[in-house]
């Protein structure tokens, strides 16, 4: 006979904690504990139908497509999201829901304020021009800044790591909107202003750029790179709110002195009350800020071919 | 007090067929109200489709081959060859501007032009490892949620309400909160997609359980050809949720590669190239082939013969195929293991009645649209068309007619029907165990049928209804997420359908396409080129033979073995 499947020397047994909650009925959240027979290649979604389907419990939990595209089944597995329809089972595993989103019930979270906020996003392209036909001239080349955040399958599993997204009511939208709205800020056919929507309604700039979306992605989005990065270079131009702002007046700075100042930046973008004041001074008494500096300072010495730089890369 | 809402058109189902009818019967002015079991664009099958066909009029060789396909090959010719016109119509005009129009993007060359499968006739991709579906799906979802229609995601629809002449709405569960409300429609379309769960061994994932054909059998509707249902033959045996991961029998996209099918001795039995020249029929050709060596004893139907694709260089599989990388992770090497296989329920040709030119089906107000209908086997590019010929029907109708007043009686009832179930205790059956003893006995039915194991099934379908679904017991009450209740649910609706679906292949006394019964081993074109149709009334089951015209292909034999005919 052929090649036949490997012979395997993995556990006998999955040991799996399920987080069941049930908020309508229940005071705590409690976890209960089974155990459930390996087989080779197991999957963690084996594990919760074989529990579900032979251990007699009753508990919820969503997927829908089983094959990584519909992207409903992500859970935190130990302590990390996963698609659980994507990733073989461990032999000791604790289950628990999504954070960053209203639970429901055990292991499912609720889609409900994601899907309102993606509708306020104006989620598909806007054209001025009148579609003509199929197929419209486009290229491989002109749709690359879009290829990865294309096969995004809105999982939600970097919005359920994003620590903007645990602070309560920033406004932010949180990593997986701004996938969607890059594809269509980089999309050539798109003629809608989304640098305005990714500033005002997204707040990308509420974005600190620690790349755990990028580490959980399934799908290995480049989220960071491909996605916010780009909206916040679109936004930071004409942007009216804190963070384009500081963007906008940063990149001034290095334009023109080849270099950031602390204190000019500060004062530009954060204006002065009566608490700047106060920590400014401290600031002057413990040197780290320069008063003749702020207020008088010369371009470094290489601030003509900063400048240069920049004004290249810009065309 | 139940609440009511109103809607102009109500419309059942999240995918290619549903979505459309929607945003159709949005733009012709009505009021629309989406109703899903899972969620809008992600739950049933349109999320599944790996490129969609590209149909240009102007190729004459490719346009007649086409036809071939659609009606010889995928319809066995039970397909409505007027409606494949229009559909070729809507194929080349209006799905891919529709789609393209709102941002679906189809692959093209880094020179321009777009990236065509040329392996069968000619298919385009949005993905290169062939998901186009979620791709699709995703911008179709995004355009309901844009435009502001009403969508109820993770509600079930428990009945169809009748006031004895038409359809004028249906009760629904919200399983995420527990809340049953009530819509009440000027037109109804059901666009609930394949039963693609009623087999141990299923493609379909768990909310496909063929709630459209039980709400249409318990409201009265037509079904017809119900038993024409198709089987995988290369999907992994286990572990079980493994199934899901169909290696087809078609080229890997991008590539004229395919996999290949090898018998308990190691013989390979079934490659597209040889065994289905042109890519004619590859699936019910497959399922013939595993059948002889079954019959020979060099295979089962749940095990026993492998797939892969050892033949083909790793590094093709594995930038070409989805599945490669999960494959890897569970430590496979895709250029040397082939996989352990087992048929796989997988999507039914026969549904809902319907005349296709308007999506009308028996009952007045009642449209059907997509894999829920009779009249095509399926694929999101009919189902759009569908979608779109159902949605604008329904909206028309909806705006000119009258709003007829709801039976109360009827509500009251289906109420008490759907809230008892909500009944805890140790004592009774768990629901799921009612959902996998129905998956069970369509399973031992399985692929050759007979007039005896048919009756067998359908005494079994007959002992869940009376002994397992009155004495469902739950593990909690609670109306929040409910499981349980949901199963119970379910299962009622999978004995419904699958009941009709035994009665219709114990009518039909043939061989035709993937219903095989060994007792009629024979394709009859004479007495069974129709729809073979099913309606239960008042209790009492029905049926019916409506012909099927052929204007423009006809099979060149009225009477042919089962095992020698090619589709």
């Amino acid at each position: 006979m052929s090649p036949f499947l490997k012979p395997t020397t993995e556990p006998e047994k999955v040991r799996v904690r399920i987080h069941r909650y049930d908020p309508a009925t229940d005071s705590a959240p409690r976890y209960e504990s089974y155990e459930v027979p390996y087989k080779p290649r197991m999957r963690i979604m084996d594990v919760l139908d074989y529990v579900y389907e032979n251990l007699a419990v009753d508990f919820g939990y969503r997927w829908l497509c089983g094959s990584k595209k519909c992207g409903t089944c992500a859970m935190n597995v130990n302590g990390t999201p996963k698609l659980v329809c994507w990733e073989p089972a461990d032999p000791d595993m604790t289950i628990e829901p999504l954070n960053n989103l209203p639970l429901v019930r055990d292991l499912v979270t609720s889609r409900d304020t994601y899907e309102a906020f993606l509708a306020r996003l104006t989620p598909t392209l806007q054209r001025e021009k009148e579609y003509k036909e199929f197929p419209e001239p486009l290229s491989a080349v002109d749709m690359a800044p879009t290829a990865h955040l294309r096969e995004c399958i809105q999982c939600l599993c970097c919005h359920s790591v994003c620590p903007v997204l645990q602070q309560p009511d920033t406004g932010f939208a949180g990593p997986a909107l701004l996938v969607a709205l890059a594809e269509l800020a980089q999309d050539p056919r798109d003629d809608m202003d989304r640098a305005s929507l990714a500033s005002k309604e997204a707040q990308v700039f509420k974005c600190v750029s620690c790349y755990e979306c990028e580490r959980v992605c399934p799908v290995e989005i480049p989220i960071v790179h491909d996605a916010i990065e780009p909206l916040k270079r679109l936004a930071y131009v004409e942007g009216t709110e804190p963070g384009a702002n500081r963007a906008r007046t940063f990149l001034e700075l290095v334009k023109s002195r080849g270099r950031v100042s602390g204190a000019v930046l500060a004062l530009k973008t954060k204006g002065i009350g009566l608490d700047e004041l106060r920590l400014a001074m401290r600031m002057v008494r413990s040197g780290k800020i320069d008063l003749k500096d702020t207020f008088f300072s010369q371009p470094s010495p290489g601030a003509e071919s900063i400048r240069k730089t920049y004004e290249a890369s810009e065309k | 007090m139940v609440e009511v809402l109103q809607t102009d058109v109500l419309v059942i189902g999240g995918g290619a067929a549903g979505t459309n009818a929607a945003l159709k019967a949005a733009d012709y002015g009505a009021k629309v109200t989406l109703v899903v079991k899972g969620l809008l664009g992600k739950s049933g099958c349109s999320i599944f489709a790996a490129f969609t066909p590209y149909f240009q009029k102007t190729n004459e060789d490719l346009r007649s081959k086409r036809w071939r396909f659609m009606i010889r090959y995928y319809n066995h010719y039970l397909a409505d060859q007027e409606y494949c016109g229009r559909l070729e119509d809507y194929m080349c005009e209006e799905f891919y501007p529709d789609l393209e129009r709102i941002g679906v993007y189809w692959r093209r060359k880094a020179e321009g032009g777009l990236e065509m499968i040329e392996a069968r006739t000619r298919s385009l991709v949005a993905h290169k490892q062939g998901a186009t579906g979620p791709i699709m799906m995703d911008k179709r979802r995004r355009e309901v949620l844009r435009r502001g229609i009403p969508v109820h995601e993770e509600c079930a629809v428990t009945s169809l309400i009748t006031d004895g002449e038409r359809v004028v709405g249906a009760t629904v569960l919200d399983y995420r909160h527990g809340k049953y409300f009530v819509i009440r429609a000027g037109s109804t379309i059901i666009a609930t997609g394949h039963s693609d769960y009623l087999a141990t061994r299923a493609t379909g994932t768990r909310e496909q359980s063929a709630d459209g054909i039980s709400m249409a059998v318990r409201a009265g509707a037509e079904l017809a050809n119900l038993e024409i249902q198709w089987w995988h033959v290369s999907d992994v045996l286990e572990p079980k949720s493994w199934m899901r991961y169909h290696i087809y029998p078609n080229p890997l996209m991008g590539t004229l590669e395919t996999s290949r099918l090898y018998n308990s001795q190691g013989e390979m039995f079934y490659e597209q190239k040889t065994h289905s020249p042109g890519a004619a029929a590859p699936y019910t050709e497959q399922l013939r082939r595993l059948a002889r060596e079954v019959i020979a004893g060099r295979a089962r139907f749940d095990g026993g013969y492998h797939s892969g694709y050892d033949h083909i260089p790793a590094e093709t599989t594995n930038t070409y195929q989805h599945q490669a990388k999960i494959w890897r992770k569970l430590g496979l090497d895709v250029g040397k293991d082939r996989l352990e296989c087992g048929i796989t329920w997988h999507m039914r040709h026969g549904g809902i009645n319907v005349n296709a030119a308007r999506m009308e089906t028996s009952l007045p107000g009642l449209y059907a649209a997509g894999g829920v209908g009779c009249h095509y086997f399926g694929g999101v590019g009919p189902a759009s068309f569908d979608g779109k010929v159902a949605g604008v029907a329904a909206a028309e109708a909806a705006l000119s007619g009258t709003k007829k007043a709801l039976p109360e009686q009827a509500l009251a009832a289906e109420e008490k029907r759907v809230f008892g179930f909500l009944q805890a205790g140790a004592e009774g059956p768990r629901p799921i165990e009612a959902k996998l003893r129905v998956r069970q006995i369509m399973s031992e039915l399985g692929y050759i049928k007979n007039e005896h194991n048919m009756q067998a099934a359908l005494a079994a379908l007959q002992e869940v209804r009376e002994a397992m679904i009155p004495r469902l017991r739950l593990q909690s009450t609670s109306l929040n997420w409910n499981t349980g209740w949901m199963d119970a649910l379910d299962a009622g609706c999978m004995v419904d359908a699958c009941e009709a679906m035994v009665r219709s292949g114990l009518n039909r006394k043939e061989s035709r396409g993937p219903f095989y019964r060994e007792d009629y081993p024979y394709i009859d074109n004479e007495y069974w080129l129709c729809r073979n149709i099913v309606n239960r009334v008042n209790g009492e089951w029905q049926s019916r033979q409506q012909a099927i015209p052929t204007p423009y292909l006809t099979p060149e034999k009225s009477r042919e073995p089962f095992f020698e005919a090619d589709y």
